[in-house]
């Protein structure tokens, strides 16, 4: 590795000057310059005097000063993540940790204030060493594993980052790709998953796949078949324990009435929906409903203590399998009855 | 030379005599030169001129896409042959491309094959753009993969033909040793990759920022110089160890990435890039700057011994750092002697009232 300063100045001093150095704009005046720089300082001093003067004549608050510096706060980690330029390490995966954080604080606000997650079992993951994670997958938009990768990173007293495993559909799309794998996804191939969990990370997988997300809403909370078991063969050979995952409440985001299969058809896509919303609305059909939503945790199935050899044994890894999937349906059931409704 | 004298043992002694094909691009004369301490007898046989001379080598004009190679391996009765002769980064059309890689190979196995042969050892390059690269594949490619895109891109289908090649010959002549060396892409040398690169505004596909495995040359070197030397029969994938992404390798040149091509479509992408920055990108090089690929280097480490030097990101550091001393230096000599003559050339027309012909046009 070269000392990245050298090397920054002597390409500064390579090129022509007028690319490296951004042209100048019109001077400002020195009053404007002072503005300029005082200007959030100003905006949030005003804010918080705003604040004040509505508790007083309302009697509760209005403006919730916490949730103004969170945005600060973010607008600042983006001017610090901008200022790294090349200067930073993904790991193999290309996965880009600290800027993944930054962006977890938005998906903090909508698991704590849209769809109000209630998250239990989270001491079920080990703070250390490799963990599959499993878990149903609904809605027709994989919210659920955001949620459940921030559920991991905010509640848990020791913060870490969920790998999840996405179908290979999604990694021919622009802008999508880039950003699932930036923020440490990857293909769902047995290979990656093993290698994944060889480096002790958590990895997030969802046997149904694309079946699950693609069931209208007359199918909710029923489980789809877990593909072929192929998840409890890569446990086995990595040794890492299986821990079941149950999502309440991703079922209702897109209550999806109909496929057009198709359109489907012709746009490469698995399912093309039909929900109260989409496509009569437009863009915002794509907005998810609030509904309310809980995550649970199992206890971990220890399926590392079967010798790799173990993976081989069809009857064992389908034997394991349906444990799996049992242990998740009888968490929907669990915390259905645990909800008072869908979206309270 | 009869057949007695061939050892019973499949694991060959030392290299003896060393033929190296393909000695006149730079990695052939890099391997020429870390292998003639070791060698008692090195040939090198290439269609051009060597690069650089060496002493220590017989160096003889011979085309593998001619037969008569077979003929040369056998005359020269070489234990061993490194063939380097294999294009994959060319700008050389297809067809000549196919006639390298297949053809000729095909005539060095001629050459080694059979009941008289001498050869005991076979290293061949090989190349990532075996592997292809496509939205479906895994995140690391292992040896044991093959390219799932189909259609496939021309070099890649050229390099599954020659492997399927040496695979059937290695299975026919148990008494040789075969190395598949499949090295990553490298940038050091006047490559398409690295000439993409180093472009001031780096037109990239819409929507996609892949991940880049590199390879330094030295370390290519090194690890075909390992596999002569050793006893390494097998496939082996040859890469820098760690990735760096496009965005990150285009902002350590200083350069800026500009995401204009259309994200589906590579070869609209592939015309806009020859209209927009005359760079002549080859169909499975798109792939790579769409998708990326990245291979998995854990077989070599485990049976060599060894791994990469360079971490990818130290390989394009390394370039970045060449391009810009490239850029202080002083022109190089001759555009300064051309920058002489043309000089000289005005001076003399202004003496005699006349207009100074352009200096290209004199040269021709």
């Amino acid at each position: 590795m070269i000392e990245a300063k050298t090397a920054k100045q002597r390409r500064k001093a390579s090129q022509p000057a007028e690319i490296v150095k951004p042209r100048p704009g019109p001077e400002l005046m020195k009053s404007v310059k002072r503005l300029q720089r005082q200007a959030p300082l100003l905006a949030f001093q005003g804010l918080s005097e705003l604040s004040v003067r509505l508790r007083q004549l309302t009697g509760r608050d209005v403006i919730d000063l916490n949730r103004v510096m969170e945005v600060a706060h973010f607008v600042y980690k983006q001017q610090q993540l901008a200022r790294r330029g090349p200067n930073y390490e993904v790991d193999d995966f290309g996965f880009d940790p600290q800027w993944t954080e930054s962006f977890l604080s938005v998906f903090t606000v909508l698991y704590r204030d849209y769809w109000r997650v209630e998250t239990t079992g989270i001491e079920n993951v080990p703070a250390t060493g490799r963990a599959l994670l499993v878990s149903n997958h609904a809605g027709v938009l994989p919210w659920d594993g955001t949620m459940i990768k921030t559920a991991v990173f905010a509640e848990h007293p020791h913060p870490r980052h969920v790998r999840a495993l996405v179908a290979n559909l999604f990694m021919g799309m622009p802008m999508l790709s880039w950003f699932l794998r930036r923020t440490g996804q990857t293909v769902g191939h047995p290979d990656d998953t093993r290698r994944l969990l060889e480096r002790d990370e958590l990895v997030l997988v969802f046997p149904e796949g694309v079946r699950g997300t693609g069931k209208g809403f007359k199918d909710r909370y029923r489980l789809r078949r877990f593909g072929r078991g192929g998840f409890v063969a890569t446990a086995i050979k990595s040794g890492a324990p299986i821990i079941p995952v149950s999502v309440v409440g991703s079922e209702e985001i897109y209550p999806m009435v109909a496929d057009l299969a198709p359109v489907a058809r012709f746009l490469g896509l698995p399912y093309f929906p039909i929900t109260p919303t989409w496509p009569w609305l437009g863009p915002l059909g794509m907005i998810p409903l609030p509904s309310k939503w809980r995550i649970q945790f199992h206890a971990p199935i220890h399926v590392e203590k079967h010798p790799p050899e173990a993976a081989d044994d069809n009857n064992l890894v389908m034997a394991l399998a349906d444990e799996v999937r049992d242990t998740i349906q009888q968490g929907i059931y669990d915390n259905l009855k645990l909800r008072r409704g869908v979206f309270l | 030379m009869t057949s007695e004298s061939r050892p019973e043992t499949l694991t060959p002694a030392r290299p003896n005599r060393v033929l190296v094909t393909g000695v006149s691009n730079p990695l052939g004369a890099e391997v020429a030169r870390r292998l003639a301490p070791h060698v008692p007898h090195l040939f090198g046989c290439d269609r051009k001129d060597p690069t650089s001379a060496l002493e220590e080598m017989d160096f003889v004009h011979a085309d593998t896409r001619h037969v008569a190679i077979g003929k040369l391996v056998r005359r020269l009765k070489v234990d061993t042959v490194v063939h380097l002769a294999v294009m994959v980064d060319s700008p050389q059309d297809e067809r000549s491309i196919h006639e390298t890689d297949v053809i000729g190979t095909m005539n060095i196995l001629a050459g080694c094959s059979g009941p008289s042969g001498h050869v005991r050892r076979l290293i061949v390059k090989s190349s990532q753009a075996i592997y292809g690269a496509g939205p479906t594949d895994p995140s690391f490619f292992s040896e044991d993969m093959t390219n799932s895109e189909w259609p496939a891109p021309s070099v890649t289908r050229d390099l599954l033909d020659m492997e399927q090649l040496i695979t059937e010959f290695a299975v026919r002549n148990q008494s040789c040793s075969v190395s598949v060396m499949r090295l990553g892409f490298r940038v050091s040398e006047d490559t398409t990759l690295a000439r993409y690169l180093s472009l001031p505004i780096v037109p990239t596909f819409a929507g996609f920022d892949p991940r880049l495995q590199l390879l330094h040359e030295e370390d290519a070197a090194e690890a075909i110089v390992r596999a002569v030397l050793g006893h390494h029969p097998g496939v082996f994938n040859v890469a820098a160890g760690g990735v760096v992404l496009l965005s990150q390798a285009i902002a350590i040149m200083g350069g800026r990435p500009a995401p204009i091509l259309p994200p589906y479509g590579r070869w609209i992408g592939r015309l806009a890039l020859r209209a927009l920055a005359r760079v002549e990108m080859q169909a499975h090089l798109a792939d790579v700057i769409a998708f990326g690929s990245v291979m998995d280097c854990s077989k070599l480490e485990a049976e060599f011994g060894w791994k990469a030097a360079y971490t990818s990101r130290a390989v394009i550091d390394g370039l970045a750092r060449g391009k810009t001393l490239e850029v202080i230096e002083a022109p190089s000599p001759p555009q300064e002697y051309e920058l002489q003559v043309y000089l000289q050339r005005r001076r003399r027309a202004n003496r005699n009232g006349q207009r100074a012909a352009p200096v290209l046009e004199a040269h021709r």
